[in-house]
């Protein structure tokens, strides 16, 4: 090889060292999703993982502190938390300046700012019935003049969006004011909604129909590549105007040493996330080990593997630098009684407030083997719910104890007592003699198979007979909203991380929405209303305490338990912890090059 | 010939009118009330009949019925209820991925199968025979889902020769990285079954006069084998071929699923699951009309590759 060759191979080697050292210095966190994304346009959505991707590319006047724990709420686009009026009424926001949308076709080649009127057009676009929005509840019944205009809209076919609302009104560009109708404690909360991101009318009206796949935000990322239900690929937005890492570690140690390495760094760090679809567990779960990817917080199904029976990483797993999180969900799971005395006509056995239908629901729930579902079921990655509101949600109260503890032997007397005899099949009858059968609805997934088994099992130690009713999801929830479920198990994940986005779910009102038990009880409605115009701290506590044991003495539902997620990640992902709100953590992440490049 | 084709595609009339009554009756009376589903966690009764009423599931149920035909006629099924996306658009990109899966699939598998099944007949009773037919018998017992998260376990997991899953952009990589494993998979599923079958295709034939006239007249088994039974036994071999293609495309799924591919078996779970009823119908409509098309196909192959058939 003469030296003009060597010194051309040489420059090729070279060139091709760069191009890969270049490909490694990308910082691309890899994670995936359990379930395919239904699109990106903010009202359209219905879905948690669309709901994360939307987080990422949209900014929301508010969002949350990282670290502090309960959630905090912080400004995000917005200068400052609103002012809000005395009569807790008007909220009045002052954006930040020079916060740029990403760049896009639909606006023509200018730079454009997001202002105040984005957040208004969006607000409004919830009540444009052609959208059908999943999430129109956050605003409903809340906003001076949008129902209203929703209402025109559906009589007219047309949502008028330049007509104004009293109760969205921008002074000028950077000013939004908001007016409610009823004073509201949490409407900040609905704000660092990630489905309440502003968007731009202009790709909006460019897009059309075509919204969902073209999200176009002024968050950290923008959409770099998709491939519906496949592979999702965000890329840092240029355009972002950056934010500093400063979060309240407070006394967690975890905490803290995320808190000693982050503090300071402009976000994002990372240069892109690129998110797949996996919805079968093994393909998640081999994915992971043979690292293709980062972050994977969905594998409860297989957590023995990775765990020891104490929650801790099992050694061979630690030696490898894997590093796991353990976070309760704020969610609770609870056997659902109906309380209407009818169901379609006929008599409902377990429902109504009458002593013997009080006694039944009371010795069901005794005879429910709790313990079982967090141990078998839940493969001990749950923890027992002992309050309606679940931890790291403002209200918890970790020191309340239920006071419906497992015992069947005292649920088969309480019974007896109230005259539910067993016959010679050893099944009981009503105190009236007739026929006792509870109607158990579920879904047919492998999940509520369990479930119905367990169920089961705990009916027949009392003698009372069951039936399984399977509906299908769709069917399920119309079932439950019309009243018509007997028994099911529920489940319920905070919107916001405060005690009213329980509470709510036995308010009597809300029968026909969000009460599925069909629950009216004057006493819990008077507290629920009051509680409504508190502010998170004791005199609403202590509410919230009366209007559990109401709820527990009345025997409405028997608290279930609440998932722990274990989230795995590779040694390289530096400042990961799960939020109990934010659906995706990407903007305060960092990927250590060194440990990637190994 | 063409007046046997034009009394088939008559007879498809009836058939997919029992198909469309089927797939509406089904969605109407046991899928469940899709308003629910799209209404969100908290909803009420008048966002939900708002819900209805777009979806056009609040018209009498003959009205419904007539716009399914209008659509299927018009060869427009609208866009899906959960993602807004035209169901056209649906099939065009999914249909991709599902072919860059399927095509090599099908091919490699056929060309194994029919190879081994001629060994096998050929030396039929033999041990060679014997241990593969109990081989075929012992393959086709295990399930599919076995078969997945084996290889995806042994190959993509300990060996590390493919990705566990994924997708790319450029055809090569989806075919040669992604796709290499789900389409081994594909083949080791189908093997046994087609060996087996095609075994009963060849021994049919070299029992035939033709086949023992062809050695009398001292033809190589070489030539016996590869051009007078091949060509005979390749009539049920190509139907059953032609028949297996509707079905796969949407029957793929648990290999899409597993492997991470954007095919349109996936699309079709995803569509129950969110009872998604313009893409379930696209889908229902689109495997009956490709099974009686692919039907005829082979009947006018027969005649083409055996013009002893008669078509009547």
């Amino acid at each position: 090889m003469n030296a003009r060759w060597r010194v051309l191979w040489f420059a090729v080697l070279l060139s091709a060292a760069g191009v890969a050292a270049a490909a490694n210095a990308e910082k691309i966190l890899r994670v995936t999703f359990q379930a395919a994304e239904t699109g990106f346009d903010p009202v359209r959505v219905h879905d948690y993982y669309s709901g994360s991707v939307i987080e990422a590319i949209y900014d929301t006047l508010l969002s949350y502190d990282y670290l502090a724990r309960p959630a905090k709420l912080v400004p995000n686009s917005a200068e400052a938390m609103p002012q809000v009026s005395a009569d807790r009424r008007t909220y009045t926001f002052h954006l930040r300046k020079g916060i740029y949308f990403a760049d896009d076709p639909a606006f023509k080649g200018r730079k454009r700012e997001l202002t105040a009127q984005d957040y208004a057009y969006s607000i409004r676009r919830f009540f444009d019935p052609k959208y059908r929005s999943p999430y129109a509840f956050l605003f409903t019944g809340k906003i001076v003049g949008l129902d209203e205009l929703g209402d025109k809209a559906k009589q007219t076919g047309r949502f008028d969006y330049d007509s104004p609302v009293a109760g969205l009104q921008t002074p000028d560009r950077y000013t939004l004011v908001i007016r409610l109708k009823e004073p509201d404690v949490n409407f900040n909360y609905v704000l660092s909604f990630p489905l309440t991101g502003a968007v731009a009318r202009e790709v909006i009206d460019t897009y059309g129909e075509e919204s969902p796949s073209h999200p176009v935000g002024s968050g950290a990322f923008y959409l770099k590549r998709y491939v519906r239900s496949s592979k999702i690929v965000l890329a840092k937005n240029p355009a972002y105007r950056g934010l500093v890492w400063d979060s309240e570690p407070g006394d967690n140690p975890r905490f803290k040493k995320i808190a000693e390495r982050m503090k300071g760094k402009r976000l994002p760090l990372l240069d892109g996330v690129e998110i797949s679809i996996m919805e079968e567990t093994q393909s998640r779960w081999l994915a992971f080990q043979r690292g293709e990817t980062d972050i994977e917080y969905q594998l409860w199904e297989v957590s023995p593997t990775f765990m020891t029976d104490d929650g801790r990483l099992r050694p061979e797993f630690a030696r490898r630098g894997i590093q796991l999180d353990r976070t309760i969900d704020p969610e609770i799971t609870y056997l659902a009684f109906n309380m209407q005395d009818q169901i379609g006509g006929v008599p409902n056995p377990v429902g109504g407030f009458g002593k013997e239908r009080i006694a039944l629901r009371r010795a069901i729930a005794m005879a429910y083997r709790l313990d079982d579902q967090i141990r078998i079921i839940r493969k001990a990655q749950a923890v027992r719910a002992q309050y309606p509101i679940p931890p790291g949600v403002a209200g918890h109260d970790p020191q309340f104890r239920s006071s419906i503890p497992y015992d069947p032997r005292a649920a088969n007397a309480l019974l007896e007592r109230y005259g539910y005899k067993k016959g010679a099949d050893g099944y009981r009858h009503q105190p009236d003699g007739q026929p006792l059968v509870i109607r158990y609805t579920s879904t047919p997934t492998e999940r509520d198979r369990q479930f119905d088994e367990l169920m089961k099992r705990s009916l027949d130690s009392i003698g009372v007979r069951m039936d399984i009713e399977k509906a299908r999801f769709p069917e399920y929830l119309k079932l439950q909203k019309q009243c018509r479920v007997m028994m099911s198990i529920a489940a319920w994940i905070a919107d916001y991380p405060d005690g009213d986005n329980f509470m709510q779910l036995l308010y009597g009102p809300n029968t026909g929405e969000s009460n599925n038990s069909c629950y009216r009880s004057k006493e819990y409605d008077r507290r629920y209303e009051k509680s409504r115009t508190l502010p998170d701290g004791p005199e609403r506590d202590r509410l919230y305490h009366e209007m559990t044991r109401l709820m527990e003495v009345d025997t409405v539902w028997l608290l279930g338990d609440s998932r722990i997620r274990n989230a795995l990640q590779q040694p390289n992902v530096i400042g990961f912890t799960k939020h109990p709100v934010l659906h995706a953590e990407w903007l305060y992440l960092d990927l250590d090059p060194d440990l990637t490049a190994q | 010939m063409l007046a046997y084709t034009l009394r088939r595609l008559w007879q498809f009339v009836p058939t997919l009118g029992g198909v469309v009554l089927l797939v509406f009756f089904l969605f109407n009376f046991v899928g469940g009330d899709p308003a629910y589903l799209l209404a969100g966690k908290i909803s009420n009764p008048a966002q939900i009949e708002n819900i209805r009423r777009q979806l056009g599931v609040d018209e009498p149920y003959p009205v419904q019925l007539w716009i399914f035909v209008k659509q299927i006629l018009r060869g427009d099924f609208g866009a899906s209820w959960s993602t807004n996306e035209r169901v056209a658009d649906i099939f065009a990109t999914r249909l991709g991925p599902s072919l860059t899966v399927l095509v090599p699939l099908l091919l490699i598998s056929t060309l194994l199968s029919m190879a081994a099944a001629m060994l096998v007949a050929y030396v039929r009773g033999s041990l060679t025979d014997r241990a593969v037919m109990i081989g075929c018998t012992v393959g086709q017992s295990i399930s599919i889902l076995v078969y997945i998260l084996v290889f995806q376990y042994v190959f993509a997991y300990q060996l590390g020769w493919f990705p566990v899953q994924g997708w790319g952009v450029a055809f090569a990589e989806n075919l040669l990285r992604y796709s290499a494993l789900a389409i081994i998979v594909g083949i080791a599923v189908s093997l046994a079954p087609d060996i087996r079958l095609y075994r009963t295709f060849f021994l049919d034939e070299i029992n035939q006069d033709y086949v023992r006239t062809a050695r009398a007249k001292g033809l190589s088994e070489g030539r016996v084998m590869w051009v007078h039974v091949l060509r005979n036994a390749a009539i049920p071999i190509v139907t059953n071929i032609l028949l297996q293609l509707p079905g796969l495309l949407a029957g793929a799924f648990l290999i899409e699923r597993f492997f991470g591919i954007p095919g349109i078996g996936r699309e079709v779970i995803l569509a129950v699951e969110r009872s998604d009823f313009p893409v379930i119908k696209a889908v229902t409509v689109y495997v009956a009309v490709a099974t009686m098309v692919v039907n005829l196909a082979a009947d006018l192959l027969y005649r083409a590759i055996d013009p002893r058939v008669q078509l009547k």
